[in-house]
């Protein structure tokens, strides 16, 4: 039975898939994975606690990791790092992250005799507490929750441990997806990151709006359609915003319903990567690294690409909920659009698992995903022209963030015990099994590797193929996509988004124009750059984009 | 005995107790420095020999603390015990007052980022001129001569509420514990029961009800003054039970003949007011004033939860600035730099509010 599935899901297009049972397409796109046993670790942990049975609680996160310990068992002896105690800090957003870890973690302590202290930042509080840590010389953790575009902030320092062979091994290195491999989880050549998430920005769609037939109706008499000739989701910015103009003020199911939601409140830095996500099929030219700034670290943020999106966000505002200048990110995915609210959000893939296992969401019925909307024309910067491609639509999905991985600092290093201690806790928590379990529950954690396209694996957590199928096909069509956008992993990278915020504010609220305001983002960056040092801000980010 | 004032009895103290309290007081110093010394030899670089971390220094801080009291009894008996009574108060003072505002202004005239490769040098007066030319600061600034403003309303809301509660109604105790809890919240769960749950947009009750009496559309932070009025509110309903618990404690102090005798005067209950107690309020008006503006000055936490700054900056504090400053760019020497600008800020001002209004009351009284 389990080859069949295997051989029918080869069978499948993509493109057929999204017309029909979208089932197979992430798995073409990402390569085939083998099946499951139907006794094995995996297909036993993603029925806890399963479809229908609310929200995971500690008692799972527990139970799912003493069902993972085997690969630890197979590398530690019981009880071999008795005595040893050190800290992890990480995230308690949505309690989440540290929260499953500490269940994930507690059979580890009991089989090991290791023990854990715990350090929990909130998500605004993370970049503070972690730069304060590392420029004052006083980490107080061994082993660190961390995205990688710290790592530059850590890398340059020589903080982190490399990882061993072993843990490699462990948690099977070659099943990631290619995009978070070297030079990502890398400094100097370097391998310092255990994978525990994957990150790009994708599309959620309310299939009730798109599919409405009433609207539908509508849509016909528009005028301006962007390109859009029938009704349905939309597949470049354009008609982002010809949609989201035609939604405001309609009604489905007597609901009023809304386009795209914007994110123009400041999020401690993390509100520019959906500026990014707008801007980079108009920024990212195919074949071209540099799109944030040039080889010389000369911002591109004031060039048309990147001024045509922030009037795109200030032209759609008007068309969405009242109060939306008011709205983070967080707001516009918890208590916007898996509430009801909005049918177009770009997000991180918490949305889409987040809406089937969430007690709160109420729209996990009438969800379906694709990879970010393309651009009709792309903007060339070094010849300084907007272009058509002869392929149709520029696409080049944001990797926003790069996603999170656990880290072992190099304080470990010098003792044999607890540098292995700190590794197989890592290690453990980035077992494949286990990352199984956490792309498909609550845990602030996306599919990151080749094995996550296993559909019979979602469906036994209680997924419809058809939804799950949309959801991996948008993910894995952004991970390999050969026009993706990454972000420079440079020391600071974070006080250049938040600078970017506070001007992005004011051209929001309609106090300066698009251009005045990615001018001064621009101006800022630059003063910030010779403030860091310009010599090596430059040859880091070059460092990090691989150039 | 009363009102004279007390002096030590002077007692005879020995040549060798002196001279072991003056030892005492001079091992302690040079351990002190010692140690400052050592530590500051290698954080710069200079020796290897050191501690991991400045703890040690505040635990020989301590022992100095001790022996300086110890070597004042030793030394001057029951004068010196006296002293060792302040000592403490003063000591803990000058480690946890004094010397941060001292290094807090060194760390002002520096360039120090925590992302920078350098550590921080100084930068001479770099961080003035940036705050001088920044709009961002100026903008924040004009915002609290808004919020500063309203604490006038507020207190006019207060005295009215006080007024009452000093009055003989029904349910009057009730309504002085009810009247207290808005002041017992943290201003971050008041950010999220008002500003993030009553009044959101869609389903908040405060919205509901707008939209109930005509507003179409109710949005509490998209324009700039609904936004900073919103802030205000939020931050009011918190505040102004403060103001009511001054207000009602002087209120209940007044004496009661000077009223009965406007009474008999035959004086309207808005003369009495006008004419009896509010003159008579005006030291406690003071003192809740003042205390209420000093708090407002460094409204912050409702801001940063609920707007963030916004729309725009429309919302923005200085201390929320300094937030994001901070927090966000890990921008330590200009952060450093606005407070303690904005800390002399308030000094003066608060300096020039308690005389203008000291000048007011002579001419009131």
């Amino acid at each position: 039975m389990r080859v069949q599935v295997y051989e029918h899901l080869m069978a499948i297009s993509r493109r057929r898939f999204l017309g029909g049972a979208a089932t197979a397409a992430a798995t073409g796109a990402l390569g085939l994975s083998p099946s499951f046993a139907a006794d094995s670790v995996v297909a036993e942990i993603m029925k806890i606690p399963g479809a229908g049975n609310g929200s995971p609680t500690d008692a799972d996160w527990q139970k799912v990791g003493e069902l993972c310990l085997g690969p630890t068992k197979q590398n530690v002896q019981p009880g071999e790092f008795k005595g040893v105690q050190f800290s992890f800090m990480g995230l308690n957003n949505q309690n989440l992250h540290n929260f499953l870890f500490r269940g994930f973690l507690k059979p580890w302590e009991a089989y090991t005799g290791a023990s854990i202290k715990w350090i929990d930042l909130a998500q605004a509080d993370y970049n503070a507490r972690l730069q304060q840590t590392i420029a004052s010389g006083t980490v107080d953790y061994d082993i660190i929750e961390m995205g990688a575009p710290f790592e530059g902030d850590m890398g340059v320092k020589d903080l982190l441990s490399e990882m061993p062979d072993w843990v490699k091994k462990q948690v099977d290195f070659d099943d990631i997806v290619d995009y978070l491999k070297p030079p990502v989880g890398t400094w100097n050549g370097k391998i310092h990151r255990v994978t525990i998430d994957s990150d790009c920005h994708t599309m959620n769609i309310r299939t009730d709006v798109f599919g409405d037939a009433d609207l539908a109706k509508q849509w016909d008499g528009v005028a301006d359609k962007a390109g859009l000739a029938k009704w349905g989701a939309p597949k470049t910015w354009q008609q982002v915003q010809a949609v989201t103009k035609f939604l405001k003020g309609k009604k489905v199911r007597g609901k009023e319903v809304y386009g795209f939601l914007d994110q123009p409140k400041g999020w401690g830095g993390f509100e520019f990567y959906f500026l990014m996500s707008r801007a980079s099929a108009y920024a990212k030219y195919p074949g071209e690294k540099n799109w944030l700034f040039d080889e010389n670290f000369k911002p591109l943020v004031n060039k048309p690409a990147f001024v045509r999106a922030i009037q795109d966000v200030v032209d759609a505002l008007p068309y969405e909920p009242a109060d939306q200048i008011n709205a983070d990110p967080g707001t516009t995915a918890f208590q916007q659009f898996l509430t009801g609210t909005g049918s177009l959000l770009e997000w991180w893939g918490d949305i889409g698992t987040t809406a089937k296992t969430s007690d709160t969401a109420t729209i996990g019925d009438v969800l379906a995903f694709d990879i970010l909307p393309g651009s009709d024309d792309v903007y060339n910067w070094r010849t300084d022209k907007w272009e058509k491609l002869a392929s149709g639509p520029n696409v080049a999905p944001n990797m926003a963030y790069l996603g999170w991985g656990i880290y072992v600092m190099k304080s470990v290093d010098g003792d044999a015990k607890r540098h292995k201690a700190a590794w197989s806790a890592a290690a453990h928590l980035g077992g494949k099994d286990l990352s199984m379990w956490t792309s498909a529950y609550p845990s602030g954690f996306q599919p990151y590797r080749k094995s996550h396209t296993n559909l019979d694996l979602w469906a036994l957590a209680g997924y419809d193929k058809k939804y799950i199928g949309s959801y991996m096909d948008s993910q894995s069509t952004s991970y390999n996509h050969p026009n993706n956008s990454i972000e420079p992993r440079i020391p600071g990278i974070f006080q250049y988004y938040s600078i970017a915020e506070d001007e992005l504010a004011k051209t929001y609220a309609g106090k300066q124009s698009a251009q005045q305001g990615a001018d001064n983002v621009a101006a800022a960056w630059e003063k910030l750059t010779d403030k860091l040092g310009r010599d090596n801000q430059v040859k880091y980010y070059r460092i990090a984009m691989g150039l | 005995m009363s009102g004279a004032k007390y002096e030590a009895t002077a007692t005879h103290l020995s040549a060798g107790r002196v001279a072991l309290g003056r030892w005492l007081f001079r091992a302690a110093t040079v351990l002190l420095l010692a140690v400052i010394a050592i530590q500051a030899l290698k954080t710069a670089a200079v020796t290897s020999v050191g501690f991991p971390d400045w703890l040690p220094v505040l635990y020989a801080y301590v022992v100095w603390g001790v022996a300086l009291g110890a070597s004042q009894v030793l030394k001057y008996g029951e004068a010196g015990q006296q002293t060792a009574f302040i000592l403490p108060a003063f000591l803990f003072t000058a480690a946890m007052v004094i010397f941060p505002t001292l290094f807090g202004l060194g760390i002002a005239f520096t360039d120090w980022n925590l992302n920078g490769d350098a550590h921080h040098n100084f930068n001479g007066l770099n961080n003035l001129r940036t705050l001088w030319a920044d709009a961002y600061f100026w903008n924040a600034l004009g915002n609290m001569g808004f919020y500063v403003a309203t604490v006038a309303v507020q207190y006019a809301i207060a005295f009215g509420l006080a007024l009452l509660l000093n009055a003989d109604i029904r349910g009057r105790k009730f309504f002085r514990v009810a009247f207290l809890l808005p002041f017992m919240l943290s201003p971050v769960a008041i950010s999220w029961m008002f500003g993030k749950s009553m009044m959101e947009n869609r389903f908040g009750p405060v919205a509901n009800f707008f939209r109930f009496v005509g507003w179409e559309n109710p949005a509490f932070f998209s324009s700039p003054y609904i936004a900073r009025t919103s802030i205000a509110v939020m931050d009011s309903w918190q505040w102004i039970p403060f103001l009511i618990i001054m207000l009602l404690a002087g209120l209940q102090a007044l004496p009661h003949d000077v009223k009965e005798a406007a009474k008999v005067d035959g004086a309207t209950e808005w003369q009495t007011f006008w004419g009896v107690t509010f003159p008579l309020m005006l030291p406690v008006s003071v003192t809740a004033i003042v205390l209420r503006v000093i708090f407002e000055l460094k409204l912050a936490d409702i801001v940063i939860n609920v707007t963030s700054g916004g729309p725009g900056g429309a919302t923005d504090t200085i201390s929320s600035f300094v937030f994001r400053e901070y927090r966000d760019r890990s921008n330590v020497g200009y952060a450093t730099m606005i407070a303690e600008v904005y800390l002399v800020l308030i000094i003066i001002f608060v300096t020039l509010l308690l005389r203008v209004v000291s000048r007011y009351m002579q001419r009131m009284t």
